[in-house]
């Protein structure tokens, strides 16, 4: 499988489709950083809301690159479930490519500052609360890709309004006070509680419902191509 | 050893409104066993091939004792991919399950034997289309298949890549494996022991080879614009075209009687004309077989 899996990766990158979510979480980084200096565990919980549409995009190119003839080659060589498990993997990967590059790029760009007040969190606490919400969204966004995919939707409008509504769905319904808030992954309860308080219960409770989350989108995702195989 | 291969009442329909393609298929095949694949297009061959090879599930019934390892060439292969060919190739046969040197050298004995050493470092889009679909045979046979499932495998072939394709069917027969081959173009004529599966309107009849049918060759001589419409009409009729070629001789419309029978129909215009030779049934046959060879230049 994991032959299958760099297979491709190596698509993703040789095509260069790559390039354009990459670009555009850079810029809306860059510009959520040039407002100024924040510490690192606010900065970062913004910044994993931005990129969770941004790597759901990065997903559904992926998976949209091979060609489905390709796809079903794949699936007659190493079975559905490994055919199936191997894209979403890619994509995990992927996003965790990108996910190294969001979390590196505020200090290239002096977009984080350590404690000022003396209830301030250090710096490795504000680290490992960003890391935390970065791979929070990684399953979620993984698993919006792929239910947005050619594979699984047909259609590359339906996939681009799967995408939208899913971006803007979990920032809406992500808002405090929001009627279902389980309807979106964390994302947004995730940012609020890096930015405050962060209790071991709340950071538990908060990964299981975006893994609840993301295994119910991929069962939608693998429900739509049950007819394959 | 595994048991025939089994497609048990097997239903299938691509909308969940859309009509049936397939109607309770009920067929086996077993180790050693090639079926040829028979039928007009859009009746289902297709359909029936990818369920077989396990692209695609039945919406009803089930398919039993399928081969591990399964080989399927496509009817069309995907060439709109950034690799090259030995990159590709590598990288199938590792998915395949290959470690790396035996990947590299399934990959160069397969694109020797199937002339494809000079197309190694080029990418799959510049391909044409019959290299394209030798890259296809190619990545179904870097590791033995089980059961091999080949859709239209002559399509865009040069002659020489043709002869050898009834080649790899009899290697995977021998090594115990089944195949699977769809056909319109006739070339499954070089499969004398080959079952002939005939799907029509969803359904599946294996046809019975008939020892009481008389038959005759009738060579017609056409004029090369008209090729396409003769053939269509003559299989319309029931009769089997067993090949199409360029012949400069046929020019001269004179019948010449000969053993089997042999016809030459007057040309009437300055156009080359192209024999047919096709087989007339002396009883109308049902069976429509298609072995029809490409008229010069048709083939890359």
């Amino acid at each position: 499988m994991s032959a299958l899996i760099r297979m491709r990766l190596a698509g993703l990158l040789r095509t260069g489709r790559a390039v354009a979510p990459l670009l555009a979480g850079l810029i809306t980084l860059g510009t959520l950083y040039g407002g100024g200096r924040a510490q690192p565990a606010e900065a970062y919980g913004v910044s994993a809301v931005v990129l969770f549409p941004v790597l759901a995009w990065q997903t559904k190119i992926l998976l949209d690159v091979e060609p489905d003839v390709q796809r079903r080659l794949a699936q007659v060589t190493v079975g559905v479930a490994r055919e199936r498990l191997a894209g979403l993997l890619a994509a995990g990967v992927a996003a965790l490519v990108t996910v190294a590059v969001a979390l590196l790029f505020p200090w290239l760009v002096g977009g984080v500052s350590g404690p000022v007040d003396p209830g301030d969190r250090s710096i490795p606490v504000g680290l490992a609360l960003g890391v935390w919400a970065h791979l929070l969204v990684v399953p979620a966004a993984v698993a919006l890709g792929a239910l947005a995919s050619r594979a699984s939707v047909g259609g590359a409008g339906y996939g681009v309004a799967v995408l939208a509504l899913g971006g803007v769905g979990a920032v809406v319904l992500g808002l405090t006070g929001s009627v279902a808030p389980w309807l979106a992954p964390p994302i947004m309860a995730a940012a609020r509680t890096t930015g405050g308080d962060a209790a071991a219960l709340t950071l538990l409770g908060l990964s299981g419902w975006a893994l609840a989350w993301s295994g119910a989108v991929v069962g939608g995702y693998l429900w739509r191509r049950r007819a394959e195989g | 050893m595994l048991g025939p291969m089994r497609l048990e009442d097997v239903w299938l329909r691509y909308h969940r409104r859309g009509p049936w393609v397939l109607r309770g298929i009920d067929v086996r095949i077993g180790p050693g066993e090639v079926a040829v694949v028979l039928g007009r297009n859009g009746v289902g061959k297709s359909t029936l091939l990818q369920v077989a090879a396990g692209v695609l599930r039945p919406g009803r019934g089930r398919v039993t004792d399928r081969p591990a390892r399964v080989g399927w060439v496509p009817e069309r292969f995907p060439a709109d991919q950034p690799f090259t060919v030995a990159r590709y190739l590598t990288g199938m046969a590792r998915v395949a399950g290959l470690g790396r040197a035996a990947a590299d050298e399934a990959v160069t004995s397969w694109t020797d034997r199937l002339g494809l050493s000079a197309f190694r470092s080029v990418r799959l889009p510049e391909l044409s289309k019959g290299t394209a679909q030798k890259v296809g045979l190619a990545q179904a046979m870097l590791r033995p298949p089980g059961l091999l499932v080949l859709d239209e495998p002559w399509e865009g072939l040069d002659a020489a890549t043709r002869e050898l394709v009834p080649e790899l069917i009899a290697e995977v027969l021998a090594a115990d494996g089944s195949v699977l081959v769809s056909d319109h173009r006739g070339e499954t004529i070089q499969l004398p022991a080959a079952r002939r599966w005939l799907v029509a309107d969803g359904s599946l009849s294996e046809e019975t080879p008939s020892t009481d049918e008389t038959f005759a060759v009738v060579e017609v001589a056409v004029p090369a614009a008209r090729v396409a419409g003769t053939v269509a009409r003559l299989r319309a009729e029931g009769h089997q075209v067993l090949r199409v070629r360029s012949d400069a001789c046929a020019a001269a419309p004179e019948a010449r009687p000969a053993e089997p029978l042999r016809a030459a129909g007057a040309a009437r215009s300055a156009e080359p004309p192209i024999g047919v030779a096709g087989a007339l049934a002396a009883e109308q046959s049902e069976a429509v077989d298609a072995a029809v060879e490409p008229a010069a230049g048709e083939a890359r």
